[in-house]
């Protein structure tokens, strides 16, 4: 557990960093954001096939989740 | 981070806005990143999968259907419907036959004879699974985002009930979202003939009751734009479970020192089981629509098992409608610490033991093709071919005439998907 809060207080730091240095090269402006709006690079575009996946992958293998959170639960695993 | 709205913070009506989303889209060029379908009131992605494991074991039909319905102003409503339909033989977590084997179904009704040489299978597992889930989202003035769940889900021995809020906030002009939730879930376990007791001699069938089991959970999670075509996520995830987590149906058996079956024991795990992981991934938009994602996922809980999971995939536009995307997926975990694939006679029986093969150290390495296409209406129509294969690693060899057999029964399955998303 140590660990993992380690691991955020890193990440939450570096980004805090990031934006108070107001690192010029990170992000995108509004104006340019025509390949970030595709659909090919929406995060959770795919929500029934990374259920599906979810589903399948949990009832197989010890791991569960990762990219998001709640869900039906099921009696598979 | 809604990035397919090119971050238009409109607070007009949902049509106005839609017509200003295309025509600012359009201005930037990026007409080809928002589909008709995207304009349409009702959102409906739907998918059949049809899951087929080798050797007359498990097989799935699993159709789900999710619609979405924008109100306007991003408040958003989502409803899933998932039925599943399970047929075939599962392993009982008992070792291979060394000669013909007979056994009892979890009802106690009807026996089934394992040939010698075969992997022992709960030949009458059967089940339906019902699920729904339902979502709302809404932003919260003019920097937060809340979305609210919840689930019920059904099958003839287990019932869940889950529920879920999380809260997000854009910082840096929309170039990093943070985002908190929280997710709670209750399950009712009802197994075929009663709950068996523990570590008991299954031909004895001492078995009573139902179980339940709850828990908890909590994401942390950050998405950054690094530059215009370049995504990346990180999700900090802990759950914690506490009740009855043991499989009902699985056993251990107990060999003796020639290899020879003295006997099987109903399993034991401990009541209690927390996890907590890291999902990082990224996504590059490349030439004309093609994007190239890579994510890992690291799981670790207090039962031993850490896991490593790495997804590859590369969607490659070979026109404006068509698509074409292979991926591959590795997958490896190390065994929990009460993991065994069997016990000696004559040995101390541990307090909690399991041979299921999903509690033991393998790895699964799953590569896949997915073809798409889009019509004039947006209309998008996908299928998807899977094959996925599971080998134990480290397995310990049996004494006397078990020592020729692999006793970890490994897997291979297949998976084909057929998709259709569309507007109403």
């Amino acid at each position: 557990m140590k660990s993992l809060v380690r691991t955020i207080a890193c990440l939450a730091g570096s980004i805090a960093l990031l934006g108070l240095s107001g690192c010029a090269s990170l992000g995108a402006k509004p104006w340019d954001r025509g390949i970030l709006a595709r659909n090919t690079m929406q995060l959770d575009r795919n929500g029934v096939e990374n259920a599906l996946d979810d589903h399948i992958y949990f009832s197989k293998e010890a791991s569960t989740g990762g990219r998001g959170i709640g869900g039906g639960g099921c009696g598979c695993n | 981070m809604q990035l397919n709205t090119c971050t238009v913070a409109s607070r007009d009506t949902n049509t106005l806005r839609k017509r200003l989303m295309l025509a600012g889209c359009a201005l930037l060029g990026a007409t080809s990143a928002v589909h008709a379908e995207d304009t349409k009131d009702w959102q409906v992605d739907s998918a059949v999968l049809y899951y087929k494991e080798s050797g007359g074991r498990v097989q799935a039909i699993e159709p789900v259907i999710n619609v979405k319905h924008d109100f306007g102003d991003e408040h958003v409503l989502g409803l899933k419907f998932t039925y599943d339909s399970l047929t075939g033989g599962s392993p009982t977590g008992g070792v291979v036959a060394t000669s013909p084997q007979t056994t009892v179904s979890p009802s106690g009704h009807s026996r089934t004879t394992i040939a010698a040489g075969d992997l022992p299978l709960d030949s009458n597992f059967k089940d339906q699974r019902f699920a729904l889930d339902g979502n709302w989202s809404q932003p919260i003035g003019n920097d937060f985002k809340v979305a609210l769940g919840a689930g019920f889900s059904h099958e003839r021995d287990w019932t869940a009930a889950t529920a879920n809020a999380g809260v997000s906030r854009d910082f840096l002009q929309h170039n990093l979202t943070v985002n908190l939730g929280v997710s709670g879930e209750y399950d009712r376990i009802n197994p075929v003939g009663g709950v068996p007791q523990a570590l008991s001699n299954a031909s004895l069938g001492l078995k009573s009751g139902n179980e339940s089991r709850n828990g908890v959970g909590g994401q942390l999670g950050f998405t950054v734009v690094m530059s215009r075509n370049w995504l990346v996520r990180a999700n900090f995830n802990y759950d914690r479970s506490s009740g009855y987590q043991t499989d009902p149906y699985k056993i251990l058996s107990v060999v003796n020192a020639d290899g020879t079956v003295a006997n099987s024991l109903y399993e034991s795990r401990p009541d209690k089981r927390a996890r907590k992981s890291v999902y990082l991934e990224s996504r590059v938009g490349l030439r004309n629509d093609d994007a190239l994602s890579v994510s890992y996922r690291r799981m670790q809980d207090d039962w031993g098992i850490h896991s490593d999971t790495a997804e590859v995939k590369y969607h490659y536009a070979i026109d404006d409608r068509t698509y074409v995307e292979p991926h591959v997926r590795w997958y490896q975990q190390t065994a929990a610490d009460f993991y065994q694939v069997m016990l000696h006679s004559g040995a101390a029986v541990p307090t909690f033991a399991s041979a299921d093969s999903r509690l033991g150290a393998f790895s699964a390495p799953t590569v896949g093709i997915k073809v798409g296409r889009t019509d004039e209406d947006g209309n998008e129509l996908s299928v998807r071919l899977d094959y996925y294969q599971q080998t134990g690693k480290n397995v310990a060899k049996g004494p006397g005439i078990l020592a020729p057999y692999n006793l970890y029964p490994g897997m291979k399955a297949v998976m084909l998907q057929v998709g259709w998303r569309f507007g109403l």
